[in-house]
């Protein structure tokens, strides 16, 4: 059954967009990560316009992430202070973002810059994850105690405040710094930027797996929603009806996720984010580097 | 579908019987139709054929032109710069049709000579398409390459036709020819023109207007978004923390 979207003016699959939405939305549910890293790709390639794909997908993301806190909240795994300060960090990085997506936009590189970013930063934090993963499973074999966390100069920083639901005490300076280039990140690239900063809660930050997918997810609902503002103001690319078939299948699917999420083990988890990562990056690396179909394209001025 | 297709056909035959009764004394000598006044975008829009249908008093060749509302299009080629394809030089062509349809008797070069066809832009190679921005020191022959790369992804997506399609002819008089829009069609004032052709010379030239527009929801929709662009905005987030709240809340009640 074919549907005409009046924003993003092509006709698609209602169902197609009902299945991305809930296979997207458990994996939203099961890792923490808003999805947009996947979505925004996928909505590309199945021909709706890339600013309308981006605009949208914020706008799913708000209610992926809501569905998915609440889950989380119920378990108490949600540190409310660590995402108001990661927060904090994301929207002055998203400003600074929105403006340099402007610029290179006039430099008509902003397609190569988002790749790049892609291919880049899912290849570094999926190579990270996997091989981490994989140690965490084969140090539980063998049942050894987990390395304790040294101090390093990232303890010496000024400014710190206790997280008691993480159990840190840290700099209020690396919580807002991650959620700088989280913001950055997610301008540029149309995404929730999930995927950057689960890893660098768990890495950087050192909290507790358990708190990490719920805070991130709060602090998610926040950015998108912003975006989806902006985006709606100064593109007019949000399209409510892709959003709501997104959004039905979507939220279906993160409460099945959660729920699963519940049952895997932490390094299952991470492993499992780890090889999705690295194959969108792939499948990104080859449309950089393969022969495209036409040497000449279209180009972005003048476009509706 | 089929009630439209009734409906052409009835107003068929109401054109063909007044032109045959009336005579050549009455009847303009070329009348032209389609079967619908306009193309409709609405929520079930796959695309549309239109057909286009008319008549003529004198033998000669007919040929169909649709033309889209027209907008500056860039063009960018692309490099290997160290294995990754880069974006490198940009052309923009002023005013490029959005849609360009052609449909003929037969192929365009046999029935008008290469100038005319030029003047008319009949043709996509004979759209005229002028660069108003091109990397500096690009000769013609590049501004070329950048012409056929626009015409060939317009082609692409459906919405330029590369060759003429027919145009049927119904005994002597009576003409016919299918017109596709397709889903990616943009919305605007669309010109059909017909031109009526004898011995390498336009006789008659009869233009038709045609609207693509978004109609219901659709309409409605696009313009709030455009009008009430906060609003829009505001309201798209209600409805997610609506639907991600009422989820959530369904799943607790079963869980």
């Amino acid at each position: 059954m074919q549907i005409y979207l009046p924003i993003a003016e092509v006709s698609v699959n209602i169902f197609l967009i009902l299945g991305m939405g809930g296979g997207i939305g458990f994996l939203s549910g099961l890792f923490g990560v808003g999805g947009g890293f996947l979505m925004t790709p996928l909505l590309i390639f199945i021909g709706i316009p890339p600013a309308v794909a981006v605009g949208t997908e914020a706008n799913q993301i708000v209610a992926s992430s809501i569905s998915g806190v609440l889950a989380h909240f119920k378990r108490g795994n949600v540190d409310v202070k660590m995402g108001i300060m990661l927060l904090i960090g994301g929207v002055i990085g998203s400003t600074f973002g929105v403006w340099l997506f402007t610029f290179l936009k006039t430099l008509g590189q902003i397609d190569l810059v988002i790749k790049l970013s892609y291919v880049i930063f899912l290849g570094i934090i999926g190579s990270l994850m996997f091989i981490e993963s994989l140690n965490a499973m084969r140090r539980a074999k063998k049942a050894a105690p987990p390395k304790h966390k040294g101090h390093n100069f990232l303890h010496a920083l000024p400014f710190k405040v206790r997280f008691r639901r993480s159990k840190l005490y840290i700099s209020a300076i690396l919580p807002i710094g991650v959620g700088v280039v989280v913001g950055i990140l997610s301008a540029i690239m149309g995404v929730g930027g999930g995927f950057v900063m689960v890893p660098a809660m768990i890495y950087l930050l050192g909290m507790p797996t358990a708190v990490v997918v719920g805070t991130s997810l709060f602090q998610i609902i926040f950015v998108t929603a912003n975006v989806t503002v902006l985006q709606a103001v100064n593109n007019y690319a949000v399209d409510v009806v892709l959003a709501l078939l997104l959004l039905i299948g979507g939220v279906i699917g993160a409460q099945f996720g959660a729920r699963a999420g519940a049952k895997l083990k932490g390094e299952q988890l991470r492993g499992l984010l780890a090889l999705m990562v690295l194959g969108v990056c792939v499948k990104i690396a080859l449309d950089l580097t393969l022969t495209p179909v036409d040497l000449y394209a279209l180009g972005t001025t003048g476009g509706h | 579908m089929t009630r439209a297709m009734m409906l052409t056909f009835k107003r068929l035959m109401v054109l063909s019987a007044l032109l045959l009764s009336s005579g050549f004394a009455s009847a303009s000598q070329l009348d032209v139709d389609l079967s619908k006044p306009d193309v409709r975008l609405d929520v079930s829009f796959e695309g549309s054929e239109l057909l286009l249908f008319g008549a003529k008093q004198t033998d000669g060749d007919i040929i169909v032109v649709v033309r889209g509302p027209e907008k500056d299009t860039s063009m960018r080629l692309k490099e290997r710069i160290m294995g990754v394809w880069v974006n490198t030089d940009e052309v923009i062509f002023e005013k490029a049709p959005t849609y360009y349809a052609l449909a003929a008797t037969k192929p365009v070069e046999f029935i008008l000579p290469k100038a005319v066809l030029e003047h008319e832009k009949i043709g996509t190679e004979h759209l005229g398409l002028k660069a108003i921005a091109a990397p500096d020191g690009a000769d013609e022959a590049t501004i070329q390459n950048f012409r056929a790369g626009l015409i060939r992804n317009m082609v692409r997506r459906a919405l330029y036709s590369s060759k003429n399609s027919p145009v049927d002819l119904v005994g002597k008089q009576l003409f016919r020819t299918n017109l596709w829009f397709p889903a990616n069609v943009h919305v605007g004032h669309y010109a059909v023109d017909t031109y009526l052709v004898q011995d390498g010379k336009i006789q008659i030239h009869n233009t038709t207007n045609l609207q693509v527009h978004k109609v219901g929801l659709e309409a409605e929709i696009f313009s709030f978004a455009h009008d009430h662009a906060l609003i829009y905005g505001l309201l798209a987030i209600l409805i997610a923390v609506v639907a991600g709240w009422s989820a959530n809340a369904v799943f607790k009640k079963r869980g």
